[in-house]
């Protein structure tokens, strides 16, 4: 599969099956999506304080981000020892002035300059040890607390990215009395299947009612109201936002999150209920699922403690709604998915293409059960993939 | 201070028993161990997070607990289908406290969980609140510590 063209994989209304299987192309997608855009790499308050810093993944890539000990200025480094590229900061998170690789002593300052090494009788001054500091990331930008990173330079303002999903993250930024923080812990959980998966699942409310129906039936139990699906998909918008993020807006409380939408920042994060998600993929068929539950800042412990419980009851690797999904939507695709041999190996994605419509600003809408969102993603997706 | 007097083997039976319950698939009487104010805690990252301040892999007070066991029993709960099989192995059980009318239980545990195909271990501690009712013991409340528990976790549906 060596020459497997991109152009080939997505049609109108579908994907290919080999988007969610092929080794090739997910080295492509860590080459021309990961290490080709805004990624979104940790929020403010997680490294509150001057020294804070956090690990996390850009693609495949180990990166350290930290806050500036002398001038609080944010950081992101790739987590590689300059030596013989041993990892130096082996932490999730927490405070540091320095990094010392534990392999030969290199020891760098949390902006990432190299400080020194054990026994420097060995280099002489040709080298310049200016030049041999942890490595940049080359752009990193915040918007609203949000700190993005992208491996190449040549990618439009975080701001021109995030374009018209802006509005969507400044709600999601002021729903505290003194804004958000992330700091209440992770739900983590990993699956045997592609990244893509989660990202589609994370707008997919078609899926709602059928996949979780035990949910739902429980809520109308517990309630007397029962959901009505069929009014409330008619309701309901979807809106491919462009540069590949989409938004799902719910009409109601489905019972599962604080947030009236659920909103996918192209190509891995998303603010669903009341939490932010982030997949990773791992290979082309492992993932992993970060959940951060978002805590309003100022807000009561109790009214804190009762957005935890109601995020538990949906989401997290025992969270009613999660566990069905990994189940139905990730271990059942990739099984199915193997059934190859039959020259229909499409997944249709074609849903409401009939009843879209665009607004001046060109963006598409149709009715929340249409898969106008996983026709945003793969847009995006194509546009990045076909690149050389 | 009457404190309880009990055996140590006695306390064993009981947590035996309660562990053949999930493992042989009488959820309804494993709900019936737990009194009505129970608690049953899943902590995620770290053993002892605040679960006010912290989220949980699982935090269900015995309303939530009854819904997690009816859903499991609805037929519809695909996260459970196809069903997982366990084992649950106690051992190192230890009085930690013994009070008027309850006791704190540690153990350790191992279980086994074999579900599409691949068997999965998980280990750990339990902790048990017992409360002394009639001639037996109710579950005040149950903490399950995973070793993994920081660890990216698979599908969590079946009963711990």
């Amino acid at each position: 599969m060596e020459t497997v063209k991109i152009s080939d994989l997505i049609k109108e209304g579908s994907v290919h099956g080999d988007v969610y299987t092929d080794e090739i192309i997910f080295q492509k997608e860590m080459k021309n999506i990961f290490e080709n855009t805004w990624v979104y790499v940790a929020h403010e308050s997680e490294i509150a304080n001057s020294g804070d810093y956090k690990t996390t993944i850009i693609g495949t890539n180990p990166v350290i981000v930290t806050r500036d000990s002398d001038t609080d200025e944010i950081h992101v480094v790739f987590n590689r020892c300059r030596h013989r590229a041993a990892t130096v900061c082996q932490q999730e998170q927490g405070n540091a002035n320095y990094f010392r690789c534990a392999y030969h002593g290199w020891t760098y300052a949390n902006n990432g300059d190299l400080t020194g090494m054990p026994f420097q009788d060995g280099y002489d001054k040709n080298f310049d040890r200016c030049k041999m500091g942890l490595i940049k990331v080359p752009k990193v930008e915040v918007y609203q607390g949000f700190i993005f990173a992208s491996l190449s330079e040549d990618v439009p303002s975080l701001e021109d990215h995030l374009g018209h999903a802006r509005k969507y993250i400044d709600y999601v930024a002021n729903t505290g009395p003194d804004g958000i923080a992330l700091n209440a812990g992770v739900h983590k959980y990993s699956f045997d299947g592609n990244w893509k998966l989660q990202v589609e699942n994370t707008i997919d409310p078609y899926h709602l009612s059928v996949t979780h129906r035990s949910f739902f039936n429980l809520i109308a139990n517990k309630t007397g109201k029962k959901i009505n699906f069929s009014k409330m998909h008619k309701n309901e918008k979807i809106r491919d936002l462009g540069n590949g993020h989409s938004l799902y807006e719910l009409d109601g409380d489905l019972g599962i999150g604080a947030l009236p939408f659920n909103l996918i920042i192209f190509p891995n994060l998303g603010f669903v209920g009341s939490q932010v998600r982030i997949t990773r993929p791992i290979s082309v068929n492992k993932t992993y699922v970060s959940l951060y539950p978002i805590m309003l800042k100022g807000a009561s412990v109790e009214e804190n403690a009762s957005r935890l419980r109601k995020h538990e009851g949906f989401y997290g690797p025992a969270g009613f709604g999660t566990v069905d999904d990994l189940e139905v939507g990730f271990d059942r695709v990739m099984e199915g998915l193997k059934a190859k041999s039959m020259n229909e190996d499409w997944m249709e994605i074609s849903r409401g293409m009939n009843r879209e419509e665009i607004d001046e600003d060109g963006i598409i809408t149709a009715t929340s059960s249409d898969e106008v969102s996983a026709r945003a993603l793969y847009k995006e997706w194509k546009r990045l993939m076909v690149k050389e | 201070m009457n404190e309880v007097l009990v055996d140590r083997k006695d306390i064993e039976a009981f947590l035996i028993d309660e562990a053949s319950y999930l493992d042989e698939g009488k959820f309804s009487e494993w709900l019936d161990l737990f009194t009505e104010d129970a608690w049953y805690w899943i902590p995620s990252n770290k053993d002892h997070y605040d679960p006010n301040t912290h989220v949980s892999i699982i935090y269900d007070s015995k309303e939530r607990l009854d819904e997690r066991v009816w859903r499991l029993q609805s037929g519809l709960a695909y996260g459970q289908d196809p069903q997982s099989r366990t084992r649950h192995l106690i051992t190192n059980v230890k009085v930690l406290e013994r009070e008027e009318y309850s006791l704190t239980v540690s153990s350790n545990f191992i279980i086994v969980e074999l579900r599409r195909g691949i068997q999965t271990i998980y280990s750990g501690r339990f902790e048990h609140k017992l409360r002394i009712y009639g001639h037996s013991w109710k579950i005040a409340s149950k903490k399950v510590e995973l070793i993994n528990n920081n660890e990216f976790l698979g599908n969590l549906s079946f009963l711990l």
